[in-house]
């Protein structure tokens, strides 16, 4: 029989086989190899079968049978390796996802990376991703990232874009972090605002999903008794795909994936894809929020570490000035006495002294040295005295009034006003009445001190939230021109008093015993002491004994 | 006129005392110690007791204790050198506390208020 096709040919050339090419040489050269890759599909072969059955009797036509077997299982074939070559292509963007957010911490790094993998060509290509995080209570679902285009325009932008840059999946990932991520937030704020979902809410799609612990892929949502009509307005697409993000046991979120631009068939094939990316981005959002949280903790640490640090500084400080505060005693004791004898034994001679005695001049000078180093050791034990703390429950306004009254006595007639303004009522709180006597003191002679009449001291109380406020405000025109908060700066520790001892020791002391102590400008035209006293707590009492003893 | 026992470890403190108080036409009688002062308490009668607080190897405030406990009436004035003891509660005993100064015009009056004082109250007792 006469064969139409060339297949009976051992070598063809690929003028003869219009299924073979020039480059084809191996095939061109072995029949076997031709007539299983190529022959088989030609109609020209077939033909010949047929011819031949016709002919040849029973041979050709299982030969003929053979031949369509083959083919179909050579189809099978194809078909198998094209779902492997899937299947290898998706566990390799999910190895490659894997490990862009194995190596992410932060939260918005974590979500970049998931949202561009569901949403970018080399990975799922869907055309928008939106991700609901639950809040920290675990009663709503909310709307907290979109991505994706908003319409076709910005669709055809954002692909071109893509398709001029070769970006690998974690380069996409990483510029999606840091140029566009906040400003994808904004674009789809609108929508975001309205994805809020009660957690409680058993029957909405999301928390089903999150309850059945599978991903939904949702059809005509407009018309679906499942889907929140609100849903589905706010998507504006009818079919979608919800995503649970869940990591041991707890609800992280969800994702909801749609194609908006070119509603391109969302299969199930595509689900059970995106549904395996889940579980390492509910991990890795769960471990970014958990490493966030570690940040705040950790920050309050360092926050509490310094706060104790500078505590135990005024500690340290404290016992310098108590040290030197007990020596300072001890000195000024012993000068005392002796300047008493002297200054004593001097004004009882002067009393014997004529007017023209040549003697009494020096007495007049031993005298006036004696009052001068008595003033001064005065205010040195004064100072020395209030080193030593002795903690008690005391009604401040008694100890503003007192300090008050005591500071009036001395500067009546200077031209000051001095006004009083106790608060009613005030609960008693626990601080050292000498202490704090010795720093209101101190702060209102060295006020009245720098102030040039007329002018005002005024001296206030009130209840302040969980402290008693002492208020003292000095308006006049201030001879002293200082920075108030400089005023009062204590030494370095070890080294010299810069300014006022005595203000500087005030600082110290405020310092240890008020919430908040500020010194600031008052209206330009003065300064203002706020002193803020912690009122006594529960159990204050008790702490208090038990430090004493 | 009245008899006034100053009790302080400082001779010099004593002689002071002695020529100032005697100007205003007290009688004056020193001791240097406690013991000293006791015995003297228990053999004469005084008006007032001008009484240190630091003194040598003894506290002021021990014998203030003894003295009110013995001698309820006898008015104290408590003079030291130190302001701190005011706040002292064993302070509060005495009937007048004034803090050492070369200017004896404040201890003066504080003698006078607490002698008017006794004086006061004796009359009414008196009565």
């Amino acid at each position: 029989m006469k064969t139409e096709c060339c297949w009976a040919k051992d070598v063809v050339t690929a003028a003869e086989c219009p299924y073979v090419s020039a480059d084809e040489a191996d095939l061109c050269a072995s029949l076997e190899l031709r007539l299983v890759a190529r022959c088989l599909e030609c109609p020209r072969f077939a033909g010949d079968l047929d011819r031949l059955a016709e002919d040849s009797g029973p041979v050709a036509k299982a030969m003929r049978i053979l031949a369509a077997e083959v083919l179909r299982q050579k189809a099978q074939l194809n078909t198998m390796v094209g779902f492997l070559d899937s299947r290898n292509m998706e566990i390799q963007f999910l190895h490659e996802i894997g490990g862009i957010l194995q190596t992410s911490l932060g939260l918005d790094e974590v979500l970049s990376a998931a949202l561009t993998a569901i949403t970018a060509g080399k990975g799922f290509g869907m055309n928008r991703a939106f991700l609901l995080l639950s809040d920290k209570e675990r009663r709503y679902l909310k709307g907290y990232l979109g991505v994706g285009p908003r319409n076709y325009q910005e669709a055809w932008d954002i692909w071109a874009e893509i398709g001029r840059n070769d970006y690998t999946l974690r380069e996409m990932a990483m510029q999606f972090h840091e140029t566009k991520l906040s400003a994808e937030k904004d674009k789809f704020q609108d929508i975001l605002e309205k994805l809020t979902v009660p957690m409680g809410d058993q029957g909405h799609i999301l928390n089903r999903a999150l309850q059945e612990r599978r991903a939904i892929l949702v059809h005509d949502a407009f018309h679906n008794p499942d889907v929140d009509p609100q849903l589905a307005r706010t998507l504006g697409v009818d079919t979608f795909l919800v995503l649970p993000l869940i990591s041991r046991n707890r609800r992280i979120g969800a994702i909801i994936a749609d194609n908006f631009i070119t509603h391109k068939p969302i299969t199930p094939q595509d689900m059970h894809s995106m549904e395996t990316l889940t579980f390492p981005v509910a991990f890795a959002i769960e471990r970014a929020s958990l490493y966030e949280r570690m940040h705040e903790d950790l920050s309050k640490l360092t926050q509490a570490n310094a706060k104790l640090r500078e505590q135990q500084e005024l500690i340290v400080r404290m016992e310098k000035l108590a040290l030197l505060g007990k020596i300072t005693s001890s000195i000024a004791h012993s000068i005392r006495n002796p300047l008493m004898i002297i200054g004593g034994f001097a004004r009882s001679l002067m009393k014997n002294t004529g007017g023209n005695d040549p003697n009494r001049e020096a007495l007049e000078t031993i005298l006036t040295s004696a009052k001068e180093l008595e003033t001064a050791l005065s205010e040195t034990l004064g100072y020395a005295d209030s080193v030593f703390p002795a903690v008690d429950q005391w009604d401040v306004n008694q100890l503003v009034g007192n300090v008050f009254r005591e500071v009036r006595r001395k500067t009546e007639g200077d031209g000051i006003l001095l006004t009083l303004d106790l608060a009613p009522d005030l609960p008693a709180t626990i601080l050292d009445y000498r202490q704090m006597a010795y720093c209101i003191k101190k702060i209102m002679s060295n006020s009245l001190g720098n102030m040039s009449p007329p002018g005002e001291l005024r001296v206030a109380t009130r209840l302040d939230g969980d402290c008693i406020l002492v208020e003292i405000v000095a308006t006049a025109d201030l001879s002293v021109a200082e920075e108030p908060e400089g005023a009062m700066d204590p030494a370095p520790a070890g080294g010299e008093f810069s300014g006022d001892m005595d203000l500087s020791f005030c600082r110290v002391i405020l310092e240890n015993y008020c919430k908040s102590f500020i010194v600031e400008e008052y209206e330009g035209k003065g300064r203002r002491y706020a002193l803020r006293l912690p009122l006594k707590k529960e159990g204050a009492d008790h702490e208090q004994n038990s430090g004493r003893g | 006129m009245s008899r006034i026992l100053v009790v302080d470890d400082e001779s010099s403190i004593r002689l002071l005392y002695s020529h100032e108080l005697a100007d205003e036409g007290h009688e004056v009688v020193t001791s240097a110690n406690a013991a000293e002062a006791v015995e003297k308490l228990k053999k004469d009668d005084f008006d007032l007791i001008l009484l240190d607080i630091k003194l040598k190897n003894e506290s002021g405030l021990d014998l203030l204790q003894r003295i009110v406990k013995e001698r309820h009436n006898l008015p104290v004035i408590l003079c030291t050198a130190y302001s701190c003891y005011k706040d002292d509660f064993s302070a509060w005993l005495a009937d007048g506390y004034v803090v050492k100064s070369s200017d004896l015009t404040e201890l003066k009056h504080e003698i006078r208020r607490v002698l008017e004082k006794k004086g006061t109250r004796n009359t009414k007792k008196g009565r």
